[in-house]
């Protein structure tokens, strides 16, 4: 059988190096075009075969590495990295469409960047060795720092260094977690590994319960400064805001903080010493995040901003979510990561466009601008809908399976995301009704509407919203499968 | 006894001598031929090294032994020398002298071997010499510069001060025990325990090894001379030379007087913490590359000397494992100056701060080769994935939490994190910084040892585990003196 797992996580690095040896624009995004594609055929084969059904690791590949320390290169998916590397290999491909025809110095380095952090993305998914999910893990940061430092807005500088400092700090701190969790079980068992399925299962026999709890929280620590939760969001709308669209959408793509938590802390929540405060923990950080990303979207000036932050108050979804234990917000909280992947993305590319062709985000400088962009006005009202929660689209699905699931679990903690429904819905909707309709602001000049490199890769990406907000079961299935073990765990352990 | 045993030695001395005679009769013009010669013997007695790994032998009477720690550490000496003299071909080229400076580095080396191999006190001391004087004259290579100068005399003065403090500090041990050799040491040092003189003999012999290795606050000397000494002899005195200290450091102490463990292990780890905070502060607002260098060597000094604070076998072997990525990682860093020193001397033969980092503007376009090789260096430096540095750092720093100390640590991982701050500087001034000047062509020997350097690097990096195994390999000659 082929490495398909391998060729999924180097093609992207191998076309990204080649990406950098080009000398023109029309050179870098035709490689970007047939790296991205590549993976995801491959990733399509891939979930053709995949079994939805078993929670296990499928497709697995493993090689000794440096077997005195116990590192090995050991690859496999499951049903919570699956969804997330399908996310990662469709949208990737329309996004380099959406770039097609835009200007920019350096091309090939932009091109090389958005393939690195492809590679760098599905490796952190397809990992189950820690050494290689740290080093895939850090790898991520390189080519989003160069996005933001070299094609982002006039604070670039200032975002690019504060998110790379603050994620790198919150990564060493999930460092000392991996060793605390090395040591403990070389002590244990006599013989030293970093296999993430084996680390978890003896997590539970570690005696000391401060050690547990110690290294489950520093773990805890890189994985929501990544999704990211309040109150560690800071970096992030500056970091989304400065950088260039792809850019952000690449940051939208970033799913690994959210995958850690289901992947690494959900199966060990249940051991440690004090799992009723973990799951305080969670439940707070994910519900206030929800209500205070709301507050924070509801009174940007700058509409790419307010996406940002709108992005905070979703991804407070996905923390409670997994917080709620149940299996229908467990799932509800995977989807949400998915879902939030497919809606943030076409988001990021209407408002880089409203910046291109009107010179201005400030959302009260815009206005009318449906009349002039009819085809741009249909695909963002329906992802901003998505974005607020209408039925029938992808979002809805996600945010009642986790309000629903949690709320039997954590009904207080429900009640305060479900208060920022209303203001959720007000600050899409007021954003719409001042940017995209009403009367046209002259000022603006002439604009003109998105080409057909743009209205395709939006428009099959708001397509794919509302598919998977009607039919969801094709990845809702093995989200289910995973959460339902992962919920079986703590029932054994009556939590 | 078993010739073969010193055949890297051997054919270091040969090579030494013949450059060194045959320089006497050829003209300026073909002495180029000489570090051809001299790499080819470097490159002879590395042969000899590799293929002893796993020997083990002691000879004259017990004071020198040949295991896996010596045989390692040999490695990283002659890969420094190989650096070294390839490197060298160039920076020599045109100078009458070149014949002194390849058999000055060849002795250098023979003396780093012998500390590495010695199981002896007056070996130890005498190979320490031997490496110390003729770096000293290789310092003041260039005799018509005065930082040159400055440099080899601050170092020729410090220097002695640590030998004389280092033999002071070993007659008391002899004193004590009545021994030179190390074993014998190790098995009466408990009459030092709790004695005056053990004190004073740990303080002085601290004190010795921490000039040579630089450890705050015994590095007064290293930035000015790192960054006064031609760029080649920086990457021996770095790469090189402090690493002969470490591996003394750790015959004395791990071996010899690990039974005064109470007495030195926390002053390690004060020294420890501050050299590589206070180094790596300082390097942040460095504005000439070879002393942001000199700095980030002090840090990574302080890195390998917490090994001396942990002591178990993985945080031993992680130290161990430090010195060989670190030899790659700071002669290449200083070769790839040296490339650049060139340049800017070749533009301009008046330029009188060519290692400033204004020099490396645009270095991305003007120079490729060199600046891609800087660039794996400091990233290397940094602990970046999938390099020497990342793995030395993860064995070095996971042993540290194993065994405890956190804070350590922590402090450590915190260090490693600022110093990104000025290894990206200099990323960012070779690529990201805009310049006028032209494309230049780049010196083929500095070339050639920076990519050794990168291949070292890289394939250490990733193909750990031969190399993790003979570090362990090599702490476990250590620990089973405990």
């Amino acid at each position: 059988m082929m490495p398909i797992l391998s060729m999924i996580v180097l093609i992207p690095l191998i076309f990204a190096a080649l990406a950098l040896f080009t000398k023109t624009k029309e050179q870098a995004r035709v490689i970007a075009l047939a790296g991205t594609v590549i993976v995801l055929l491959l990733t399509v084969y891939m979930y053709v075969n995949f079994d939805s059904t078993i929670a296990d690791n499928q497709f697995e590949e493993l090689a000794q590495w440096v077997p005195s320390l116990g590192i090995t290169y050991h690859l496999g998916v499951d049903g919570i990295a699956m969804p997330l590397i399908l996310l990662n290999a469709i949208v990737l491909p329309f996004l380099v469409l959406f770039t097609w025809n835009d200007e920019r110095k350096s091309p090939n380095r932009f091109y090389a960047c958005i393939l690195a952090t492809e590679g760098a993305v599905i490796g952190v998914f397809t990992a189950l060795d820690f050494f290689l999910f740290y080093i895939f893990w850090e790898l991520t940061l390189v080519p989003l720092f160069f996005m933001v430092s070299i094609w982002g807005g006039p604070n670039k500088h200032k975002a690019a260094i504060k998110f790379f400092i603050y994620t790198h700090v919150a990564s060493l701190v999930m460092l000392l977690g991996i060793f605390g969790l090395y040591f403990a079980a070389w002590d244990m068992t006599g013989t030293p590994t970093l296999d993430i399925p084996t680390l978890i299962s003896q997590f539970q026999f570690i005696e000391s319960g401060a050690a547990k709890d110690m290294i489950f929280l520093a773990l805890l620590f890189g994985f929501i400064v990544k999704i990211p939760s309040f109150p560690f969001h800071s970096w992030q709308p500056d970091a989304y805001t400065e950088a260039p669209t792809a850019g952000s959408v690449l940051f939208v793509m970033l799913k690994i903080g959210g995958y850690g938590l289901f992947k690494v802390m959900l199966p060990m929540l249940p051991f440690t010493a004090s799992p009723n405060l973990m799951i305080t923990i969670m439940a707070v950080l994910g519900s206030v995040s929800v209500l205070y990303g709301a507050f924070l979207a509801l009174s940007q000036k700058d509409l790419k901003r307010m996406v940002a932050y709108s992005s905070v108050s979703h991804m407070g979804y996905v923390t409670l979510g997994a917080a709620g234990l149940v299996s229908l917000s467990v799932s509800g909280a995977m989807f949400q990561q998915f879902s939030h992947g497919l809606i943030m993305s076409v988001m990021f590319m209407s408002c880089g466009i409203i910046k291109n062709t009107t010179g201005t985000r400030i959302i009260n400088d815009l206005g009318g601008l449906a009349q002039k962009m009819p085809k741009l006005a249909v695909i963002m009202v329906m992802t901003f809908m998505a974005s607020l929660g209408l039925p029938g689209l992808s979002g809805f699905i996600a945010e009642v399976s986790v309000l629903a699931g949690s709320f039997v679990n954590l009904p207080s903690y429900v009640m305060i995301a479900v208060s920022a429904i209303v203001i959720t819905a007000a600050y899409h909707l007021w954003a719409l009704q001042r940017a995209m309709f009403g009367v046209y602001n002259e000022k603006l000049g002439t604009v003109t509407d998105i080409d057909t490199f743009q209205t395709v890769s939006m428009g099959v990406i708001a397509i794919l919203v509302l598919y998977f907000g009607l039919n969801p079961s094709p990845v809702l299935e093995m989200m289910l499968t995973n959460s339902d073990q992962i919920v079986s765990l703590m029932a054994v352990m009556g939590v | 006894m078993d010739l073969m045993l010193f055949a890297p030695e051997i054919s270091l001395v040969v090579t030494g001598l013949a450059v060194l005679l045959i320089g006497l009769f050829i003209p300026t013009d073909s002495k180029k031929i000489l570090g051809y010669l001299a790499a080819l013997g470097v490159l002879v007695a590395l042969f000899f090294t590799v293929s002893s790994l796993g020997t083990e032998a002691t000879a004259f009477n017990d004071t020198v032994s040949i295991d896996a720690l010596s045989q390692f550490f040999k490695i990283v000496f002659l890969v420094v020398a190989l650096l070294f003299t390839i490197s060298g071909i160039k920076y020599t080229e045109g100078n009458s002298h070149t014949e002194e400076f390849f058999t000055l580095g060849l002795f250098a080396t023979i003396g780093m071997m012998f500390v590495a191999s010695a199981n002896d006190l007056m070996v130890l001391f005498v190979g320490f010499e031997l490496a110390s004087l003729a770096t000293y004259a290789l310092a003041g290579f260039e005799k018509k510069n005065a930082k040159s100068l400055e440099a080899a005399m601050k170092y020729f003065i410090i220097g002695s001060l640590s030998a004389a403090l280092m033999l002071l500090g070993i007659s008391y041990v002899y004193g004590a025990t009545g021994t030179t050799s190390i074993p014998g040491i190790a098995a009466n040092a408990s009459v030092l325990v709790g004695s005056p003189m053990g004190l004073v003999a740990v303080v002085l012999l601290m004190a010795g090894f921490g000039f040579k290795i630089a450890l705050v606050p015994f590095h007064m000397w290293a930035p000015d001379t790192y960054q006064g000494s031609p760029s080649v002899v920086s990457a021996l005195l770095a790469a090189g030379s402090k690493k002969m200290g470490i591996v003394a450091a750790l015959k004395v102490f791990v071996v010899a007087l690990i039974a005064l463990q109470a007495e030195w292990q926390t002053a390690f780890a004060i020294l420890a913490v501050i050299t590589m905070t206070y180094g790596n502060m300082v390097a942040l607002k460095q504005t000439s590359v070879k002393r942001m260098l000199a700095y980030s060597s002090l840090a990574q000094a302080g890195y390998i000397t917490m090994a001396f604070v942990v002591l178990t076998p993985m945080a031993l072997g992680g130290g161990i494992f430090y010195a060989l990525s670190h030899g790659f990682m700071k002669a290449g860093a200083f070769i790839a100056t040296a490339a650049v020193t060139y340049m800017v001397l070749s533009e301009n033969k008046d330029s009188t701060d060519p290692d400033h980092i204004d020099n490396f503007r645009g270095l991305g376009k003007r120079m490729p080769v060199t600046a891609l090789s800087m660039t794996v260096f400091v990233f290397a430096l940094a602990g970046i994935p999938l390099t020497a540095g990342y793995m030395s750092k993860f064995i070095l720093f996971s042993s540290t939490i194993q065994s405890g100390f956190v804070w350590l640590a922590i402090i450590a991982i915190l260090n490693s994190a600022i110093s990104l701050g000025y290894y990206a500087k200099i990323v960012k001034y070779m690529y990201f910084l805009p310049t006028d000047s032209e494309k230049v062509s780049e010196p083929l020997p500095y070339t050639v040892a920076m990519i050794i350097a990168v291949i070292g690097v890289l394939a250490i990096g990733f193909w750990s585990e031969p190399v993790v195994y003979w570090a362990m390999e090599a702490a476990k000659v250590l620990v089973g003196g405990m």
